[in-house]
């Protein structure tokens, strides 16, 4: 009865008020009135010192490019509540996105961002590099994707598959950008399987050219990053075909325009249209038709044809011919793994400090509503998800050490942790910013805000470079060899971090207090146990279908449930030790007490998003359910920390976005344009 | 309401700064003309009680700071401080600095209007007492200057703030030439919000004093009025924004003074041999630290950015990794040889460590990090961040 009163009135009042004010006499002062997070919150440590871990390296070089975006129109800087956001304009449609991208690489060339990217030698240009990369990405993913596949994919297949007369003739016009790289490998019929691409390239020893042809539509090459409109250049990825004999996978160059941008003859261009992200790359589609290339443009770091034809390799089996060809190409895996966490922290950022200044319902009357963060649900929400960017962060970093300083024997290891790192990450970027586009609520679906356009603009980072699930079934894959190599010769098992099979299995206690919870011994017990258990099954498994006479290949498909929920037991475990290195990297103080609450409170995620450690018992369900609470009491502790750990990623503010601070004056009148 | 003979006793330092009270406003007039009106320690402080003091209550909405003679202000008082350096007493410098600094971040986040007429020189800490206000008035006889790389110190007093926030890479250019403007050029990178001519100010100032509204677009529309748009002048180093942002966008000061080199070949542009001749006469040290300051002022708050120039001002005084400090002002201010020995001496001998010890907390038991004043919580964004 009380709510039907209260709509009469209303609609009464509706019928008889009196016409509202004119708008001069507007008054902001009753309604609310932003008040920065940094007034109420405390920081109570040093940001900076956290920043220098998660950046982890060359942090004035990303300060300095930073700065080069920031100061330049062509970054489409835009002025919201008295502050400067730098974003493209995606309202643009896809050719002028495309044309923008290309002049922000030129603007970068010309300032000397990419001095050095393939011409320098050593690990301090190598690192100054992904922090570019890195930096570019957080703008816009489509600029760091461009410039990815230019330098990491057509000048690094040039590096690593190409000898001296490559590197002469294409590096140093590579890094001046007078040619324009492309990288044509994936074909509409094959994707992640490589090997069965059906571009057929065959020799012509009288006028020494190889011919290379596109035998059908579903070898017409697909996604080709650069083909649409720019590249003069590209790898073409094809099966050699010599006297009849079919060599396997190889990689060409062959030129595809001229410098003014006219298609070669014998070569077909096609978009790939408008997609739902990175439009400002322009994808395209290659069909040659015997194209003709000279001998010399065969990549021939591992295989060589001569003048008369001959067909010359040191490596003779074709699958580790094939392994060695692609083993470099790893830094693709790497670097979406980085950017993967780097597009997370910003929508951390983003959700955390919008909650931490926006309000909703009041818990008692005549009382000011409540701070979002302040729910224990939306700290639920968003805290875990902070810890898993932060573990993620200091493991992206341990992957780009690793990959730096790579040599032969490290080949399987960065092999199976950047594929296992790059599924973990590109996963969790998904997901976290979809928890922030729901928690920034309507505001998340603003493109200008990014939580929410980030997810189609990065979505793709599941799929290329290795699909995630193809990847995590390969790690299993690969420690299946391991068990089968530890167990059958009896020797330990050495390297992936897997040293913990060889002792004795570790016990969980029956009863977990708090402090035990949040105990690392507790904690890498647990992710141990897991490990150990999913791959003895994995491996029990596949043993048992061989034994009843499976092939290989059928038993690793009819196993792919434990090879998921293995892949990502490897992945959790080796995470957690990437965390607890960094932990003990950290003097005793404030910090590393924080640091150890991200641990467990990543750790305890972990658990209780695994259903394998009720399904297998490495917990009881009384067990389990302590786990939960304690995750809520973490939370709770993590929360004064919101604001320090989001401020601790290094974000400029211009590359977060308008709820980010002042909203209010963001979406005022008179920030109307007129 | 607080005034300069209530708070203060009579003596020598008495006048330094002249506080005039007329309705709702303020004017306050910066008055040691012999030394160009420059920032003694009493004047800073003298200046911050009465900012602080204005700010409680409804008696003031507008104040106006000026200067008496030719100078706006040129500077803060560093000749003193370096007498202090050279006794051993650097941690008077500090409290100098600290002092200087607040009014600085006060001003910069002040809720009240500061108009300050420029009709003069404004050098360094004339700068950090007045860009940081909401307007800021030039006029045909305005030289700005940050001249501090010439003296091995940096351009502090938030001037890492304001400068990287200065159109493309102007602002390093400003920083690290120390190259001197007029009035036009103030104007057109936004140093200075409005150019009235001089012949103007005292019907501006009139028309100011009947302010009653801290409406900062009432006190736009006003000042406004007396406005005039100036013509940059033929040779204006503004003019040629695109080869300053081309040279000055560099990563490091090395490659910024080869990218000049570069373009000066060939092209008889006064404005870039004088800008070559400046870094080549600057304290490379001086030269580093700015440029880095600079770079991460970019990416700060303006509170941030003093912050820093706290523990980098200090560095530069206790004198560990470079004294370009003491021998700047030795030969540039004390002895006038201008002939400064600068050590270390070339730009490739300062090495990155060398710039990082600058950036970091100063160890010393007694030394603590600027602390920034609280301010009231319902400031206006256009209170913070005003360039």
């Amino acid at each position: 009865m009380d709510r039907i009163s209260r709509r009469a009135q209303v609609l009464n009042n509706h019928l008889t008020q009196t016409p509202p004010p004119p708008a001069s006499s507007l008054h902001p002062s009753p309604c609310l009135s932003y008040s920065p997070p940094e007034l109420t919150e405390k920081t109570h440590f040093d940001t900076a010192d956290l920043r220098r871990l998660t950046d982890g390296h060359n942090l004035q070089d990303r300060d300095w490019l930073y700065g080069l975006m920031v100061q330049s129109k062509l970054f489409n800087p835009r002025n919201s509540g008295g502050r400067v956001f730098i974003s493209p304009d995606f309202n643009q449609s896809m050719e002028q996105q495309r044309e923008m991208t290309m002049r922000r690489i030129g603007y970068l060339l010309e300032r000397g961002v990419f001095q050095g990217w393939l011409t320098a030698k050593g690990i301090e240009a190598e690192m100054r590099k992904f922090a570019f990369l890195e930096v570019v990405g957080m703008f816009d993913h489509s600029l760091a994707i461009k410039i990815g596949v230019h330098f990491f994919l057509w000048g690094g297949a040039i590096q690593f598959f190409g000898t001296k007369r490559h590197h002469e003739k294409w590096l140093k016009d590579t890094e001046n950008y007078m040619i324009k790289g492309c990288f044509a490998m994936t074909e509409l019929g094959h994707g992640s399987n490589v090997r069965g691409i059906e571009t057929v390239t065959t020799y012509d020893a009288k006028t020494e050219e190889f011919v290379i042809n596109t035998p059908c539509e579903s070898a017409q090459k697909y996604w080709i990053g650069g083909a649409a409109n720019h590249a003069t250049h590209t790898i073409a990825f094809s099966q050699l075909n010599i006297n009849g004999t079919n060599q396997g996978v190889h990689a060409f160059i062959v030129q595809i325009r001229d410098a003014d941008g006219n298609i070669f003859p014998n070569i077909r261009v096609a978009d790939c249209s408008h997609k739902i992200g990175l439009n400002g790359v322009d994808n395209g589609r290659i069909w040659f038709d015997n194209v003709r290339i000279p001998r010399e443009n065969l990549l021939n770091s591992v295989a060589d044809v001569s003048p008369d034809g001959q067909y010359l390799s040191a490596i003779k089996d074709p699958d580790q011919r094939f392994a060695a060809f692609l083993a470099p190409l790893t830094s693709g895996r790497v670097t979406i793994a980085v950017s993967a966490i780097y597009s997370s922290k910003i929508g951390m950022a983003i959700a955390i400090r919008y909650a931490l200044s926006r309000r909703a319902f009041s818990v008692a009357p005549n009382e000011p509503e409540v701070l979002l963060l302040d729910y224990p649900s939306h700290q639920r929400r968003l805290l875990p998800l902070l810890a898993k960017t932060y573990a993620m962060s200091f493991s992206v970093n341990y992957l780009k050490t690793l990959y730096w300083n790579r040599t032969p024997e490290l080949n399987k290891t960065i092999h199976i942790v950047s594929s296992a790192y790059k599924a973990a990450c590109s996963w969790h970027n998904m997901r976290t910013l979809q928890e922030c586009r729901e928690a920034c609520g309507g505001q998340g679906l603003k493109t200008e805000n990014h939580v929410g356009h980030f997810k189609s603009e990065f979505d793709v980072q599941s799929t290329f470079e290795g699909d995630n699930n193809v990847l995590m079934q390969q790690i299993s894959k690969a420690l299946f060899a391991e068990y089968l190599n530890a167990k059958k010769r009896n020797k330990p098992f050495k390297g992936l971090g897997l040293e913990h099979m060889n002792g004795p299995s570790p016990v969980v206690p029956s009863r977990l207090s708090s402090s035990t919870l949040r105990d690392r011994q507790f904690q890498v017990d647990a992710f141990h146990l897991r490990e150990r258990d999913l791959l003895a099954r994995f491996a029990e498994e596949i043993l048992k279908l061989l034994s009843q006479g499976q092939s290989r290949e059928h038993a690793f498909m009819l196993s792919y449930q434990l090879a998921e929920d293995l892949g990502r037991a490897f992945s959790d475990r080796a995470m957690l030790q990437n965390f607890l290195q960094v932990e003990e990297s950290v003097p005793s103080g404030l910090l590393k007490e924080i640091l150890g609450l991200l641990r467990s409170m990543y750790a305890l995620v972990v658990i209780d998003e695994d259903p394998a450690f009720l399904r297998y018992g490495y917990l009881s369900p009384e067990n389990a359910a302590s786990v939960r609470k304690e995750i809520m009491k973490l939370c709770s502790d993590l929360r004064p920390h919101a604001l320090a750990l989001v401020n601790a990623f290094g974000i400029p503010d211009a590359l977060l976005s308008p709820i980010a601070f002042n909203w209010v004056d963001a979406n005022a009148w008179s920030s109307v344009q007129h | 309401m607080a005034s300069s003979s209530s708070s203060y006793p009579s003596g020598e330092d008495d006048d330094q700064v002249l506080v005039e009270e007329k309705a709702f406003v303020r004017t306050l007039t910066l008055n040691r003309t012999k030394q160009l009106n420059a920032l003694s320690f009493h004047m800073i402080s003298q200046l911050l009680d009465l900012f602080l003091a204005y700010e409680k209550g409804a008696a003031v909405k507008l104040i106006i700071l000026k200067g008496k003679g030719r100078a706006f202000c040129a500077g803060g008082d560093v000749a003193a401080v370096v007498r202090d350096i050279r006794e051993g007493k650097w941690k008077l410098g500090a409290e100098f600095f600290r002092k200087e600094f607040t009014l600085n971040y006060l001003m910069a986040t002040y809720s009240k209007p500061q108009v300050s007429i420029l009709n003069g020189i404004v050098m360094g800490g004339g700068a950090g007492c007045s860009v940081h206000g909401r307007f800021r008035i030039a006029t045909e006889n305005s030289v700005f200057a940050m001249p501090e790389t010439g003296l091995g110190l940096f351009p502090d007093i938030g001037a890492s703030y304001f400068l990287s926030r200065l159109p493309g890479f102007f602002g390093e250019y400003v920083g690290l030439t120390g190259a001197r403007m007029d009035g036009a050029e103030m104007l057109a990178c936004g140093l200075a919000t409005h150019f009235v001519p001089a012949k103007r100010l005292p019907l501006l100032e009139a028309a100011l004093l009947k302010v009653a509204s801290t409406d900062p677009a009432f006190i736009s529309a006003t000042i406004q009025e007396h406005s005039e748009l100036p013509k940059l002048k033929e040779h204006s180093a503004y003019k040629r924004l695109d080869v300053i942002d081309r040279c000055f966008s560099r990563r490091t000061v090395e490659e910024i003074v080869s990218a000049l080199e570069r373009e000066a070949t060939g092209r008889k542009d006064d404005w870039i041999f004088a800008a070559i001749e400046s870094l080549k006469k600057a304290s490379p040290t001086s030269l580093k630290i700015t440029l880095r300051s600079i770079r991460e002022g970019r990416l700060q708050g303006v509170g941030q950015c003093l912050i820093r120039e706290y523990r980098m001002v200090c560095h530069v005084m206790r004198g560990q990794v470079s004294k370009d400090f003491v021998e700047g002002c030795r030969a540039i201010l004390l002895d006038k040889d201008k002939n400064p020995k600068w050590e270390p001496s070339r730009l490739e001998l300062v090495s990155d460590e060398m710039v990082d010890h600058y950036f970091t907390k100063v160890n010393d038991e007694e030394w603590e990090e600027l602390k920034l004043p609280p301010r009231p919580s319902n400031l206006p964004s256009s209170a913070i961040a005003k360039l």
